[in-house]
């Protein structure tokens, strides 16, 4: 330390460094601040541009997905239609067929010799459908005689099948619309067996339905099992 | 000599002042940054948002285009179905219609299988 007062030039001088340090520590103060704003800056911009840009990549997957899904229905969808398209043809040609066939069932009723033995056949299975001692037989007016004749060979037949005695009586009850066949009543009224021809078709149609499909369409590719 | 002094001192104090300042002003830059980075960043996200947009807007438009394809296309092959259904029907519809008729009046009258025939 001075031994001794300064004079004016030294004050001047110790002054002037004072000064200047002064400012100097405020320059490297400011300048640190500085340099720490840049690097905050950087880090912060950063972390806002991610937090976004994660939150809009999951809002466009989401869409994206969505869309996606959407096109697999619609795919969907019109699979589905087009089996419906076939299904529905196939039904039309089906009911085009039974149509055909109702009509033509009339004239199996026309054929003498093949009648009388269908009749005669048909009021047998009646009879041991029903095994009843006793029955009223029904036909169309115009079958009556023929009807009573198949009848009598029927209940003969009946017999011999079953040993079974059965009583009938024929009445002509049916409309003349209906294509042949008979229905059978039992004694006590109780039991009706329709075996009309047009019931036996109704019943055939029902039943033979996969075979039908079979010989129409061809075999379903896509089935797997058969009992 | 009191006057020298209070002279040294005041050109101190305004040293003092002058640093305060130079501080601040580093201090406000701080400030302003902060505030910039916000800003910056909010517009980079709107860029990258419109750049996702135009993105997912071409997906959208090119699945529109697979979907009417699709659309033709089963609509084609339906119809090549239908016909195939059409035209085997027209070929065995006879045949099973005269399967339908001749069961019609196939008649197999048997005894029912849990019965037995009653002695004669």
């Amino acid at each position: 330390m001075a031994s001794r007062a300064l004079n004016d030039d030294e004050v001047l001088n110790e002054m002037n460094k004072m000064v200047a340090f002064i400012k100097q520590e405020a320059l490297e103060k400011a300048r640190e601040i500085r340099v720490k704003a840049d690097e905050e800056f950087a880090i912060e911009k950063a972390k806002l541009v991610k937090q976004e840009q994660q939150a809009i990549d999951a809002q466009y997957d989401k869409k994206r997905k969505g869309a996606e899904v959407a096109q697999k229905i619609a795919q969907s969808t019109l699979t589905n239609k087009s089996r419906l398209k076939l299904l529905h043809r196939r039904e039309e040609h089906l009911q085009d067929l039974f149509s055909t066939a109702r009509n033509s069932v009339a004239s199996l009723a026309q054929k003498e010799d093949k009648y009388v033995e269908f009749l005669q056949g048909e009021i047998v299975q009646a009879f041991l459908q029903m095994l009843e001692p006793s029955a009223t037989i029904h036909s169309r007016k115009s079958d009556v005689e023929v009807v009573k004749k198949a009848a009598g060979e029927a209940a003969k037949q009946y017999k011999e099948i079953s040993g079974r005695d059965i009583e009938f009586d024929v009445e002509g009850t049916l409309s003349d619309d209906s294509a042949g066949g008979v229905t059978l009543i039992s004694g006590s009224r109780r039991i009706t067996l329709d075996n009309t021809l047009d019931e036996r078709l109704r019943l055939l149609e029902d039943r033979m339905l996969p075979e039908i499909r079979k010989d129409l369409f061809g075999a379903n590719e896509n089935r797997k099992f058969y009992t | 000599m009191a006057a020298q002094q209070s002279q040294g001192i005041q050109t101190l104090l305004e040293a003092e002042k002058e640093a305060a300042k130079i501080v601040q002003q580093a201090r406000q830059y701080r400030v302003q940054k902060l505030k910039d980075a916000r800003t910056e960043a909010t517009k980079e996200i709107e860029e990258y948002k419109k750049a996702k947009e135009q993105e997912f807007k071409s997906f959208e438009a090119s699945h529109a285009g697979t979907t009417s394809n699709a659309q033709t296309a089963v609509d084609k092959e339906t119809e090549v179905k239908l016909q195939e259904i059409t035209d085997s029907y027209n070929k065995n519809k006879d045949a099973v219609v005269t399967k339908l008729l001749d069961r019609v009046v196939l008649v197999k009258p048997e005894l029912h299988r849990n019965l037995k025939k009653v002695g004669a």
